[in-house]
């Protein structure tokens, strides 16, 4: 019993994986950059929630949430307009690896001198402990409750991108900027709300994680592997596949974690391995 | 012959520099020589093979390992030790390669870092090398005091000066005309027959090497390791900060851009007082500011506004082989 409990949690936290990697695999998918910086976003996310509880503790973090995103997707469109635009067209691919590489160094330095090195949480009251029992498993309401969240957004970026007119355009975008331009579209200006997007949905994650487990300012690099592997493990630019690539990390990690108390992320990272060595496309993803 | 003389003073400058120089001097210079060819190293793959790694720091753990392990076991100074500390390094890349390699750009780079992670997990797992608390060097004792910091010395600047000229000579080679020609159009490469994996994968291995060796004397030098130390990401954020700000794909650029990190580094923390954390923020600014404005680094810009060249490896077809090969094509048409 303890066993399928186990693997239902990892479910839930996958679900939660899989939401650090969509943001990711949207800005592979159209910019066709990656952001290493990603990881970091995720934990200044986390720390503005626990900023933020500080100064309003009354209202839930969950609530906090609302602000969180906007100003993360107000974050996300004025970076990418002020920098990631300037190298995106750049035909040398490590342009981008490198410059989100040194925002990315710049961002935890800074989190830990305004924040510290201890491990920080951010605490949700009653809801935390709140559990109800399903066929006999006791599973608790807020991992249920990230994972509808995960879900419901993973829908929602589904149709937005292949049933509206602005999904039709990033599609576009990400095929080829060149001829979109001549359609009368900025690519740029996509690109700006792409990245808004990406970071708020980096920063949903990026609190929910901080709910349930504790983070420090070092915590970046260990959510943008998560995050990567996520991508990649699905198949780049698959969204299903990321969600799915999430769900399999979360459950190897904490069975892994079950057997072997003090492994860290160190299944989940084998998991990886072998899957890019068995399938270089993804698990999901379209084989070329 | 000024070439041998000028390689002559030089050695005799670094031989004689450990009775001229205080040991603090020495281990800072011994520092400064060991980031220096970790940088080269990094810039032979990244700059050269165009192979981004972010994943270099598991090398500097393994070569420290190798050291440490090997030379406890075997109870002999760490010395004697240091070319297993480069054969692990080398034969743990031939082999990874074989796996990575099928990783392209971004997902290369990671893909290493994942593995630098996965190591440095196994390692603090394993007791056998001291678990997460690491181990002290124990068979320093084997070695006299008074010679611990001299030969560190003349060990850095050799293995710095062995990756300097290790990459010269490797960039002027068949492999290193192979490796630009990739770097510069992958496709007109292929096409006249160059072999794209196996040029890559020499570089991948003999990068491996010297960033192992660097690491294992760095180690050496502290008597102790610990993974978080030895596999710390920071060591890969050194050497591609000193490159990118050097200027990537020169030799000279990791030189200026070496000069560049110890200087910040002594500005910020001695002259100012400020903790390295600052220091960091400052590098990742440079490096921003660099890719923004300035992305082929600061060396090629002196370059081109002074006009010198000083290790270039771009060849010049000299009147001789121009006329070879008038001689040749005529021949061909007989």
């Amino acid at each position: 019993m303890i066993w399928v409990e186990t693997i239902v949690n990892g479910v839930l936290v996958g679900g939660l994986y899989g939401l650090l990697g969509v943001g990711l695999a949207l800005i592979v998918g159209v910019m066709r950059v990656v952001n290493v910086s990603h990881g970091e976003f995720i934990v200044l996310a986390a720390f503005m929630g626990v900023s933020l509880s500080g100064l309003v503790p009354s209202i839930h973090p969950l609530v906090l949430l609302v602000p969180i995103v906007l100003v993360f997707f107000a974050l996300g469109y004025v970076m990418q307009a002020a920098l990631f635009n300037k190298i995106v067209a750049r035909p040398d691919p490590f342009a981008a690896i490198l410059l989100t590489f040194g925002l990315a160094v710049v961002m935890r330095n800074v989190m830990l001198e305004g924040y510290g090195a201890d491990p920080r949480t951010l605490t949700a009251g009653t809801l935390a402990h709140a559990s109800v029992r399903i066929f006999g498993l006791s599973i608790g309401v807020l991992p249920l409750l990230m994972l509808g969240v995960s879900t419901a957004l993973f829908v929602a970026l589904q149709l937005v991108l292949t049933r509206t007119t602005f999904g039709r355009i990033v599609r576009a975008t990400a095929d080829n900027r060149e001829v979109v331009r001549l359609m009368g579209v900025n690519p740029g200006r996509v690109y700006n709300v792409v990245m808004g997007l990406a970071l708020a949905l980096a920063s949903v994650a990026g609190v929910l994680l901080a709910i349930r487990s504790n983070f420090t300012a070092y915590s970046g690099v260990e959510r943008l592997l998560i995050a990567f592997e996520v991508v990649v493990l699905g198949g780049l630019g698959s969204f299903w596949g990321a969600m799915l690539g999430g769900i399999l990390l979360g459950v190897v990690q904490l069975v892994g974690l079950k057997f072997d108390p003090n492994a860290g992320p160190l299944y989940a990272h084998l998991l990886f391995f072998v899957g890019v060595l068995l399938r270089p496309n993804g698990l999901f993803g379209v084989r070329t | 012959m000024r070439a041998a003389a000028a390689m002559g003073l030089v050695i005799a400058a670094t031989v004689a520099a450990p009775w001229v120089i205080g040991e603090g001097v020495q281990r800072f210079l011994a520092e400064v020589f060991l980031m220096l060819a970790m940088a080269e190293m990094w810039n032979l793959l990244a700059g050269y093979a165009g192979l981004v790694s972010m994943g270099q720091q598991v090398f500097v753990g393994l070569g420290a390992y190798s050291l440490f392990f090997a030379s406890m076991s075997l109870n002999v100074a760490p010395y004697w030790v240091l070319p297993l500390a480069l054969l692990v390094c080398a034969g743990v890349a031939a082999v990874i390669a074989l796996f990575l390699f099928r990783l392209r750009e971004a997902y290369f780079a990671i893909g290493m870092w994942v593995f630098s992670e996965i190591v440095s997990l196994v390692v603090s797992k394993s007791e056998w090398l001291g678990g997460e608390r690491g181990m002290g060097l124990r068979t320093a004792r084997l070695v006299a005091a008074r010679w611990l910091e001299p030969v560190t010395f003349w060990l850095s600047v050799a293995i710095a000066g062995g990756a300097v000229v290790g990459t010269y000579l490797l960039m002027k080679s068949r492999v290193g005309l192979g490796l630009m020609t990739v770097r510069d159009n992958d496709l007109a490469a292929t096409s006249i027959g160059v072999d794209v994996w196996r040029n890559r994968f020499i570089a991948f291995v003999v990068s491996a090497a010297g960033t192992g060796l660097a690491g294992a004397v760095s180690f050496n030098a502290t008597l102790y390791v610990a993974p978080g130390f030895a596999f710390d990401p920071n060591w890969v954020v050194a050497m591609m900060f000193i490159v990118l700000m050097g200027g990537i794909g020169t030799l000279e650029g990791p030189i200026v851009g070496t000069v560049i990190y110890f200087a910040l580094r002594e500005v910020v923390t001695v002259v100012f007082g400020l903790p390295g954390t600052w220091y960091l923020v400052g590098l990742g600014l440079v490096a921003m500011a660099t890719m923004l404005y300035a992305p082929a680094g600061l060396w090629p810009m002196a370059r081109d506004r002074f006009r010198v060249e000083w290790l270039s490896v771009r060849r010049r077809p000299s009147v001789r082989s121009g006329v070879a090969a008038v001689t040749w094509g005529r021949e061909l048409r007989r």
